[in-house]
């Protein structure tokens, strides 16, 4: 996988205010990781503007939403770890 | 390596801006580069006539007004966080420059950070 | 990825080094545990954290009286085990920690207070230390309540 501009971390809910802030910083070449509450986002289809779109397993599961990952990407610690590595920069939202 | 500190929540309700301003001020004072950008709530920062007291605190008016002389390099307030809460541009301090906060504002720093 | 002889496109290395700071508090937010996996899984990638910078009110991990119910994990502790045992420098800023109530022997001597309740590892220090990490070509990763 090329390595991803920006990861954007977010670990905000959807009706928090800082979620939609941080969807529409997320830049063509950039990548979005949910984790915490965050994760709830996946209820309904993201729109990551041809950025690409991780889900930090344990907190799907957590919440009982792991059937619901859709076109998104589950990523375990260690992966996240190889994301925030390797991305240009990282943003903890 | 210059940073950018966001600031999205009003002052006094929670303590999350006024470390955001130490963090700006710290890396400064190591001669840091580093830029102050107030978006969503955040922009109500920059109000003139705020009157702290009343809930015991302090002002945060002069703080800011510190800020270049500190070596803050530059103070923004998102555009339509400054039209949703009625701040025009003559409304706010002399030194802040109304911005975009978006992926452009942010492709020109190297670490960007809230305090909370 | 693919490379051709004419266009070399320099790969950036990988941060091999991270900082971790920590400005949700245990048990108001997730902040903590999430980073204490992310921690754990830095190692695991063999990989560095030169340190751990507790902020606000991530202070409150640094405190030795925490006692959760015995079901549930005790976050002070398994953060103060993960920093001995790996010898990596946990901080709590002294800004925030005197605010919330966090002090540790000098500090309660310097303020004449009743008793001091800093878990160690963990040292009191000023945001220069974070300074440093952003300075420097550390990764800094911020854990923030949720919500």
């Amino acid at each position: 996988m090329t390595p991803l501009k920006t990861l954007h971390i977010l670990n905000k809910p959807p009706e928090h205010p800082r979620h939609a802030v941080c969807l529409n910083a997320i830049g063509p070449e950039d990548g979005l990781l949910l984790t915490e509450n965050g994760v709830l986002a996946v209820v309904k289809p993201l729109q990551v503007d041809g950025g690409r779109c991780f889900v930090l397993e344990p907190d799907l599961e957590a919440r009982g939403l792991a059937g619901q990952i859709g076109d998104n990407q589950l990523v375990s610690f260690g992966d996240m770890v190889e994301l925030a590595a390797s991305a240009a920069n990282v943003i903890s939202w | 390596m210059s940073t950018l500190i966001i600031i999205d929540q009003s002052p006094y309700g929670s303590w999350e801006g006024r470390e955001a301003l130490d963090m700006a001020f710290s890396l400064a004072a190591f001669d840091q580069p580093v830029s102050l950008v107030f978006c969503g709530a955040g922009v109500n920062w920059l109000r003139a006539g705020q009157d702290a007291a009343s809930v015991e605190q302090k002002s945060v008016e002069r703080n800011l007004a510190a800020a270049p002389i500190f070596g803050v390099d530059a103070l923004l307030a998102d555009r339509i966080a400054c039209d949703q809460y009625g701040l025009a541009e003559t409304d706010l301090p002399d030194h802040v420059a109304v911005t975009d906060f978006d992926p452009d504002l942010l492709g020109r720093f190297d670490h960007i950070a809230f305090a909370g | 990825m693919n490379t051709s002889l004419t266009e070399q496109t320099e790969t950036p290395a990988d941060a091999g080094v991270f900082t971790l700071v920590i400005t949700g508090a245990p048990y108001s937010s997730q902040a903590p545990q999430t980073a204490l996996d992310f921690a754990r899984a830095t190692l695991a990638a063999n990989k560095r954290i030169d340190r751990v910078f507790l902020y606000g009110d991530g202070v409150h991990l640094a405190s030795r009286l925490t006692t959760p119910p015995s079901d549930e994990v005790n976050l002070s502790e398994a953060w103060a085990g993960f920093l001995a045992e790996h010898r990596i420098p946990g901080v709590a800023c002294i800004a925030s920690a005197l605010r919330r109530g966090l002090v540790n022997e000098p500090e309660m001597q310097r303020y004449q207070l009743p008793a001091y309740n800093l878990r160690a590892p963990f040292e009191i220090a000023g945001l220069g230390e974070w300074v440093d990490s952003v300075a420097a070509d550390s990764r800094v990763l911020y854990f923030h309540r949720g919500n």
